[in-house]
């Protein structure tokens, strides 16, 4: 069943929304992925999802908002896979020491958002769930599916390796 | 509690317009329209090492025509019923130990030219390189051009007694 079927002879929600949605759920995609391909991919994930949910009994209300929340699934769920892909290689995903230098007063953000890239893909996720989209510790930890505790561990060991990458200057390679 | 420095990295949602294409195809995967089949002619992949390089080769030495480069590292270029698709070896193409595809090797696609030294004089002219000189095999005179990564392309004069199946009816 398609998207624009079973509707009262206009369009589906979905299909209203979609030209709307497009860029807004691909604009959150594409500078936190940082690949064009991999955000279409995602992008389209996201979509079919929406089409997935809107056939259920109860289905949820189509909007920008939960499509994004959508969209942010799907880009923990990549990031995860990729983990598991880099373990699966024998690469160890360690952790960095945590150190308690203050962050300098004028951060350059794109240098920081560059050196992001570099982290391994957990501490990637959770700095771009905190920080990028600003969601409190405890709503990280549930797009993770960690403890608060873990998560708040995650935080500072992901801070740590971000700092490193930042001073490195990996931020100005990218 | 001291503000957090990396507050700062903070990044609202700015719409970004998809490619055209990706938004067409997406809308049509939504409303359950089946993809489009693959058209009547064949499809190859070659590996580059350099796609700006191989696309301008492509296009202007040989007369293909660029459907799509949505990516620095892939283009699909048409030349009449074949599909030539363009990839820069890339993560996407290793092999499970990392092993990546190289470009090259004797695989080649076969074009049909009217006249095969003149051809290949006009290709030397603009710098192309061949890896031998024009040679005669069953019913057709042939030579192996290279593309700018190294890969093949056989261009092909028919001579007498030259066979292909002929187009089906209908077309």
């Amino acid at each position: 069943m398609g998207i624009e079927e079973g509707g009262t002879g206009g369009e589906t929600p979905l299909a209203a929304l979609y030209h709307r949605a497009l860029p807004q759920v691909y604009g959150y995609l594409l500078p936190r992925c940082g690949s064009a391909v991999l955000a279409e991919d995602l992008t389209a994930e996201t979509f079919m999802a929406a089409v997935a949910a809107a056939k259920k009994d109860r289905p949820p209300e189509l909007t920008v908002a939960w499509l994004v929340g959508v969209a942010r699934h799907k880009l923990v769920d990549h990031w995860r896979r990729a983990d598991l892909e880099r373990r699966k290689l024998g690469a160890i995903v360690s952790d960095a020491e945590a150190v308690d230098d203050p962050w300098e007063a004028q951060l350059d953000i794109a240098a920081a958002h560059a050196a992001l890239s570099h982290l391994p893909a957990h501490q990637r996720a959770a700095l771009t769930l905190r920080y990028l989209d600003g969601l409190p510790v405890a709503e990280v930890a549930r797009e993770l599916g960690r403890s608060l505790h873990a998560t708040e561990t995650l935080l500072v060991r992901a801070k740590a390796a971000l700092r490193r990458s930042y001073e490195k200057g990996e931020g100005h390679d990218s | 509690m001291t503000p957090d420095p990396l507050d700062a990295m903070r990044l609202p949602i700015m719409p970004v317009e998809p490619r055209p294409e990706f938004a067409a195809s997406l809308l049509r995967r939504l409303r359950g329209e089946p993809p489009p089949v693959s058209g009547r002619g064949a499809t190859v992949r070659y590996f580059v090492a350099d796609l700006d390089a191989a696309v301008a080769f492509y296009c202007r030495d040989l007369g293909f025509d660029e459907e799509l480069r949505p990516a620095p590292s892939f283009a699909m270029l048409y030349h009449g019923h074949l599909r030539l698709l363009l990839s820069v070896p890339g993560p996407a193409h290793a092999m499970p130990d990392g092993t990546l595809p190289d470009p090259g090797g004797w695989n080649r696609i076969v074009i049909q030219v009217p006249d095969l030294a003149a051809a290949v004089e006009e290709l030397r002219g603009r710098g192309a390189r061949f890896r031998h000189e024009i040679v005669t095999g069953v019913a057709v005179r042939q030579a192996l051009l290279e593309d700018p990564s190294g890969n093949l392309v056989e261009l092909f004069e028919p001579l007498v007694g030259y066979h292909e199946r002929a187009p089906q009816g209908g077309q």
